[in-house]
C-alpha cells in the first residue's frame, strides 16, 4: 500500500516536472513536414545536421499526412502544441493565413539566392525550400530524341498498343499547363474564374482531339499512367518529380520541360515547398535558427542529393552532385517556365468545377457549355454567405422545445419515483455521460453549425438561411443539377436498389448455405462473408479499377461475349450500376449472416408439417420460411437502409459522383460542400441535419411496420 | 385406405434404424407402433409420411406404390409431437393452410374450418396465434389441422407426450372417439403403453428396428411372444426369473415355479426364463404351491392397490397385494400355473 502511494506520488511529481519542461524548456524545436520516402530521409538528415551544429538542441520531427495538415495545425496551434516551423506547399498559404497558424517570415532570408518568381509565389510567408512542377518523362527506347511539340509527339509512329502520351488529362492541375499554351489560366489575377474563356475552350478541344485520336488513353489516373510508362505502353508521360520514385530502374527515361503547343510554351503550375513559422515559433530563437538553417545552401544540398528535390536556392545548383543529376536539372529547367499556383482560397473552389468541365469534354461533350457550367458552379461555390440574421426566431423555437420537453418530463415523472430509483440512475450515470459526450454533444454541435455560414474563421449566424438555400435549390431549378431534390431522389433510388438486392441475394445464399446436405458449407460461408471483412474502401477502389473502360476486368469479361467496352462512368445508368454492384458486393454478406442466424430459429418440424400439408419447396419458402425470417430481417433491413443511405465510401470512391455529380448521394454532396467548395461547413451541416431528419422519419415508419 | 410396408430398411450413416420392417394396417383400422426410444418407430412413421426416403423396401398406400413419392402426393396428415403449428398464422389459417395449398374453394374451406373447430371446440380460438394458446389447445389445433384436410390416413407422432397426465387421459379418449367417427386409417406412435393398449386395434411392438410382435393389444399382453414384449408391456414390468426345468416345475434358488400343461413336455435341466406379472402373484395360502417368500423392501401404496418390492436372496420381485405391508415383513407368494410365461433363456422366445 505504502509502496503504491510513493509510486503514485513519484508519478505525479514526474508529470508536474514534464509539464514544467514543456513551458520553459526551449532546447527542443518542433518541425512538421509531409514528406515520405527519400524526402523524409533528407529532412531527417537536415535535422541531424542542425542538431550537430547546435549541441544540446533537439529537433522534434513529425510527419503529418498531406491531407490532414490543415486540420492538425488548426487543432494544435491554439494550444501551443503545434510546430514551431512547418513545411508545406505554398498553395495552402491562403488557408493557413486565414486560420491564423502562420506569421509572415519574421527574419530576413537570403533573397538573392532565389529567383523572383519563386519568392513572389510565397509572398513573404516563409522560406522557399524546393519547387515542384510537372515535366515530360520520355522513354528513351521509344523516343530517342525528346519531342519539341505535342503535335510532333502525336505524329510519331509507335508500335501497336503504345500511346504517344499518357497523363492525368482530366485533372485541372495537369490541364493548366495545356491551358497556358493557349494563353489561359484557371483563375484570373483578381480571383475570378478565368477558365470559361476562348483559351479554355481551345485547350479543351485540343485535349478532346488527343483523346479521340488515341494519342492519350481514356480515363487515366496516376497509377495507370505510371503503369503504362513502366510497361513501355506509353512513350511519354507528364509527371512531377514525385513520379521518379515509382519508376525505379525499370525503364530508361529522360526528363525534359513540357513540349510546346502550336509553338507556345506549355507552362505547368508551380508549387513551392515552403518553410513557414507559426506564431509560437516566431517567439523562439531556436525556431529562427532552424528556419534559417533549412533555407541554407547546406540544407538545400542535402535535400537535393538525398531527397531528390528540386531545391529553390540557385547557389545550390553549383554543387556538382546536383548539377550532374540530369533529371533534377531538367525539373529545375521546367520550373523556369512554370506559373505559380495562386495561394487564394478561391483556388480550392476552382479545382472541382474545372475537373468536371475537362471530364465532360473528354467524354465527348462540347467544351463551351461545359465551361459555362463550371463557371456557374465556381461562382455558386464562392457565393458570399447570406447576410447575418437575428438569432431571435431560433432562440424562440429552442425555448419552446425546451419548455415542451420540461412539460413532458414533469408530467411523466413523480418525484417519489425518481427518489426511489436514484441508485439505478447512479449505475447508468457513467454510460449516460459517455453517450452525452460522444453522441449527443457532437450532434447538437453539428446541428448548431448548420445555423452558421461563411468559412471557419469567419462564421456568421444566418438562422435558417442554409436550409432555405438547400430546400430552394439555391435559387435554381428545383430539378436542376445539384438540386437537393434530385440528389434526394438519386439517394432513394440508390437505397432501394441496394437494399432489395442485398436482401434477395443474402436470403437466397443464406437459405442455400443452411441446407445440411451441402458439402464444404463452412468453406462457402467463410468465402461469402469475406467481402464484408475487407475494408470497404479497399473493395471500392478494386471495383473502381475493374470498371475502367480500357483496362478494367468488367469490360474485358464483357468483351469475351462480344459486348463493346462500356464507359461505365459516362452515363448515369451505368455509373449507378457500377456503384450498386460494388455496394451489393459489400452488403449482401450481412443479410446472409442475419438469414443464417434466423434460419436456425425456424423449427424443422414446422417445415415438415408444411411438407406433409402439401407445400412444394417454393411454397414452403414463401409461405413459411420467409414470414418466419421477417422479424429478424426487418431490423436488418432498416439498418442496411440507413447504412446504404449514408454509404459515402462507395459513391465517393467508385463513381465519385460521375458523370458530373449525377450519382452523388446526399452525404457525398454534403462532403463536397464542406471540403471542396471553400469549406462551407454550415451548409454541409444543414445537409447532415436534413439527412438525419429523413432517416429518423424512415425509422419511425418501419417501426410502425414492424408492429403491424 | 390400407397401409402396407414391406421389408423397409433405413440407415442414418452407420446407424441401421429400420432392419426390414413389415407393417400392414387394414383400412379404417387404428394401429399403434410402440417400443422403447430409438427402436425406429418414429422413423417408420416418417417414412410412411414421406419425410424420410427409405433405403430398401416398398410402401403402398391404398394399393398404390408411394415409396418414391413426396409427402404431398401421399394424401396423409400428420400430428407432430411438437405440434409444429405455423407460428405466424392464426388458428384459422393453420387449419386452412393445407386446403389453401390445394386451391380448395373458399366456401369449402370455411365450411371445413367451421366443422373442425366445432368438433374440437376451437371456435373461440380461431383468431389467436399459436403462442397465445395453452398446450392442450395447441394439441387440438394440430389435430384439427390434420382433420380439416380429410386425408385418407392419419399419422400421429407421440402427440400426447407434451401434455400433463390428466389432459393426456382426456385427449386419449377424444382421439379414439374421433377415429371411430372419421373412420380413417390411423398409425399412432407412442412409447406410453397405456395409450398403446387403450387406443390400438392392432398393436405393433417394435424393438431394435424390427417388429417384435403384432396383434390385438390384449392378446399380446396375455401371450407375449418374446421376453422383450413381455417386459415392455405391463406396469410394473413382469418379474423375470432365470430358472431350470425340473419335471413340472421350474427351479431357481429359493424359488419354485409351477408349469402349466400348455408348455407340453419340457426336458428337465433346460434353462428357461420364467415370467410372472406382479398382479398374477397371489398371497400364499395353505393348499397352494408356495413359489417363494419375499422380504419386503419398498412399499408403494396407491390407495386402490399396493405394490410391494421384495427380495428373494439377491433377486427383486414385485407383487401386487391387497391391503398393505411394511418393510421387513415376510410374505409368501403363490401363482396360478396358467399365468406363468416361459421363455427360452438364449433366444428369448416364448415356449408356449
Amino acid at each position: 500500500m505504502i509502496r503504491a502511494l510513493t509510486l503514485s506520488a513519484r508519478l505525479v511529481l514526474l508529470a508536474v516536472a514534464l509539464c514544467a519542461c514543456g513551458d520553459v524548456d526551449r532546447d527542443t524545436v518542433v518541425l512538421w513536414h509531409a514528406y515520405r520516402g527519400d524526402e523524409e530521409r533528407a529532412i531527417q538528415e537536415v535535422a541531424r545536421a542542425f542538431e550537430r551544429a547546435h549541441p544540446g538542441v533537439r529537433v522534434e520531427l513529425l510527419g503529418v499526412p498531406f491531407e490532414a495538415y490543415l486540420a492538425k495545425l488548426e487543432a494544435a496551434a491554439p494550444h501551443g502544441h503545434g510546430p514551431d516551423v512547418f513545411i508545406d506547399a505554398h498553395t495552402r498559404i491562403g488557408a493557413y493565413v486565414r486560420a491564423g497558424v502562420v506569421v509572415p517570415m519574421p527574419w530576413p532570408i537570403d533573397a538573392s539566392a532565389y529567383d523572383g518568381a519563386t519568392l513572389a509565389a510565397i509572398d513573404r510567408w516563409g522560406a522557399p525550400l524546393s519547387t515542384k512542377c510537372v515535366a515530360l518523362y520520355t522513354n528513351v527506347d521509344l523516343l530517342p530524341a525528346p519531342p519539341v511539340s505535342f503535335e510532333e509527339l502525336a505524329r510519331t509512329p509507335f508500335p501497336k498498343g503504345v500511346y504517344p502520351l499518357a497523363y492525368e488529362a482530366d485533372v485541372a492541375y495537369y490541364h493548366a499547363a495545356i491551358l497556358s499554351a493557349f494563353g489561359g489560366s484557371i483563375l484570373a489575377g483578381d480571383g475570378s474564374y478565368a477558365f470559361d474563356s476562348e483559351a479554355g475552350a481551345l485547350s479543351l478541344e485540343f485535349v478532346q482531339r488527343m483523346s479521340r485520336e488515341h494519342v492519350i488513353p481514356e480515363e487515366p489516373n496516376g497509377s495507370l499512367v505510371t503503369q503504362l510508362f513502366v510497361s513501355g505502353k506509353a512513350a511519354a508521360v507528364i509527371g512531377g518529380p514525385w513520379m521518379r520514385a515509382d519508376l525505379g530502374g525499370a525503364i530508361r527515361y529522360r526528363v525534359t520541360p513540357l513540349p510546346t503547343i502550336g509553338g507556345a510554351a506549355a507552362r505547368p503550375l508551380l508549387t513551392v515547398e515552403t518553410a513557414m513559422v507559426t506564431p509560437r515559433g516566431a517567439k523562439s530563437a531556436l525556431a529562427r535558427e532552424l528556419a534559417l538553417f533549412l533555407e541554407s545552401r547546406e540544407a538545400a544540398i542535402t535535400l537535393a542529393t538525398v531527397g531528390h528535390q528540386v531545391v529553390a536556392r540557385s547557389d545550390a545548383w553549383s554543387d556538382p552532385a546536383i548539377a550532374n543529376d540530369a533529371t533534377l536539372a531538367a525539373f529545375h529547367e521546367a520550373v523556369k517556365t512554370s506559373i505559380a499556383t495562386p495561394t487564394s482560397t478561391r483556388m480550392q473552389s476552382a479545382w472541382v468545377p474545372t475537373d468536371e468541365a475537362i471530364r465532360k469534354t473528354l467524354r465527348g461533350g462540347a467544351a463551351r457549355p461545359a465551361l459555362a457550367e463550371s463557371h456557374r458552379r465556381f461562382d455558386d461555390a464562392v457565393k458570399p454567405p447570406p447576410p447575418p440574421a437575428s438569432p431571435a426566431p431560433a432562440l424562440v423555437i429552442l425555448g419552446a422545445i425546451l419548455l415542451f420537453v420540461a412539460w413532458k418530463i414533469t408530467r411523466a415523472v413523480r418525484i417519489s419515483e425518481v427518489r426511489a430509483a436514484l441508485p439505478a440512475y447512479r449505475y447508468v450515470a457513467h454510460a449516460a455521460v459517455v453517450v452525452l459526450v460522444l453522441v449527443v454533444l457532437p450532434l447538437v454541435a453539428g446541428a448548431a453549425t448548420s445555423l452558421f455560414a461563411g468559412t471557419r474563421d469567419d462564421p456568421r449566424y444566418v438562422g435558417f438561411a442554409n436550409y432555405a438555400a438547400i430546400l430552394g435549390a439555391r435559387g435554381g431549378d428545383l430539378l436542376g443539377h445539384g438540386s437537393f431534390y434530385v440528389t434526394l431522389l438519386v439517394t432513394i433510388l440508390w437505397t432501394l436498389l441496394n437494399v432489395a438486392l442485398h436482401v434477395t441475394i443474402g436470403v437466397a445464399l443464406g437459405v442455400l448455405l443452411s441446407r445440411p446436405l451441402m458439402r464444404l458449407r463452412g468453406v462457402y460461408r467463410a468465402l461469402l462473408v469475406l467481402p464484408w471483412a475487407v475494408p470497404s474502401y479497399v473493395t471500392a477502389l478494386a471495383w473502381k479499377g475493374m470498371f475502367h473502360r480500357q483496362f478494367g476486368a468488367v469490360n474485358a469479361l464483357l468483351g469475351l461475349f462480344g459486348v463493346d467496352s462500356i464507359a461505365w462512368f459516362s452515363k448515369f445508368s451505368t455509373s449507378l450500376t457500377a456503384n450498386v454492384t460494388t455496394n451489393v458486393w459489400l452488403g449482401f454478406p450481412f443479410m446472409m449472416v442475419v438469414t443464417l442466424g434466423a434460419l436456425t430459429s425456424i423449427s424443422q418440424d414446422v417445415l415438415e408439417a408444411a411438407e406433409v400439408d402439401g407445400a412444394t419447396r417454393w411454397q414452403r419458402f414463401v409461405r413459411v420460411t420467409l414470414p418466419l425470417l421477417r422479424p429478424a430481417l426487418l431490423p436488418a433491413v432498416v439498418l442496411g437502409a440507413i447504412w446504404t443511405f449514408n454509404m459515402f465510401n462507395v459513391v465517393f470512391l467508385v463513381s465519385g459522383g460521375e458523370p458530373d455529380g449525377s450519382t452523388d448521394i446526399l452525404v457525398s454532396d454534403a462532403y463536397r460542400w464542406a471540403f471542396t467548395r471553400d469549406a462551407q461547413y454550415g451548409y454541409a451541416a444543414a445537409y447532415a441535419v436534413l439527412i438525419f431528419g429523413l432517416l429518423w422519419l424512415m425509422t419511425r415508419a418501419t417501426r410502425r411496420m414492424e408492429r403491424a | 385406405m390400407k397401409c402396407e410396408a414391406r421389408g423397409v430398411h433405413k440407415s442414418f450413416g452407420d446407424t441401421h434404424v429400420l432392419r426390414g420392417v413389415d407393417l400392414l394396417v387394414p383400412e379404417g383400422s387404428f394401429a399403434v407402433l410402440v417400443g422403447s426410444s430409438g427402436c425406429g418407430k418414429s422413423t417408420l412413421l416418417r417414412s410412411l409420411a414421406g419425410l424420410e426416403t427409405i433405403d430398401k423396401g416398398t410402401i403402398r398406400l391404398a394399393g398404390r406404390d408411394v415409396t418414391k413419392l413426396p409427402p404431398r402426393d401421399r394424401d396423409v396428415a400428420m400430428v407432430f409431437q411438437s405440434y409444429a403449428l405455423y407460428p405466424h398464422l392464426s388458428v384459422r389459417k393453420n387449419l386452412s393452410f393445407g386446403l389453401e395449398l390445394r386451391r380448395t374453394a373458399k366456401s369449402e374451406i370455411d365450411a371445413r374450418v367451421r366443422e373442425v373447430s366445432e368438433m374440437l371446440g376451437l371456435d373461440a380460438l380461431l383468431d389467436r396465434l399459436p403462442k397465445q394458446l395453452s398446450g392442450g389447445q395447441r394439441q387440438r389445433v394440430a389435430m384439427g389441422r390434420a382433420i380439416a384436410r380429410r386425408p385418407t390416413m392419419f399419422l400421429f407422432d407421440e402427440p400426447l407426450s407434451n401434455l400433463d397426465a390428466a389432459l393426456r387421459a382426456e385427449v386419449r379418449v377424444d382421439i379414439r372417439r374421433l377415429h371411430d367417427r372419421l373412420g380413417a386409417t390411423t398409425v399412432y406412435v407412442t412409447h406410453d403403453q397405456v395409450e398403446a393398449m387403450t387406443l390400438a386395434d392392432t398393436l405393433w411392438v417394435m424393438n431394435q428396428g424390427k417388429v417384435e410382435q403384432s396383434g390385438a393389444p390384449l392378446e399380446i399382453y396375455e401371450r407375449p411372444r418374446t421376453r422383450f414384449v413381455a417386459t415392455f408391456l405391463g406396469s410394473p414390468a413382469m418379474n423375470m426369473i432365470d430358472a431350470t426345468i425340473d419335471g413340472r416345475i421350474a427351479r431357481a434358488p429359493d424359488i419354485v415355479i409351477p408349469i402349466d400343461a400348455r408348455f407340453g413336455d419340457l426336458a428337465s435341466g433346460r434353462e428357461v426364463t420364467a415370467g410372472m406379472r406382479p398382479h398374477d402373484l397371489t398371497l400364499f395360502q395353505e393348499g397352494m404351491t408356495k413359489v417363494c417368500e419375499i422380504v419386503v423392501d419398498v412399499v408403494e401404496a396407491l390407495g386402490f392397490e399396493t405394490y410391494v418390492h421384495g427380495k428373494v436372496g439377491a433377486l427383486d420381485v414385485v407383487v401386487r397385494i391387497p391391503g398393505t405391508a411394511k418393510t421387513g415383513d415376510k410374505i409368501g407368494l403363490s401363482i396360478d400355473p396358467c399365468k406363468v410365461h416361459l421363455f427360452d433363456r438364449e433366444a428369448g422366445t416364448s415356449l408356449a
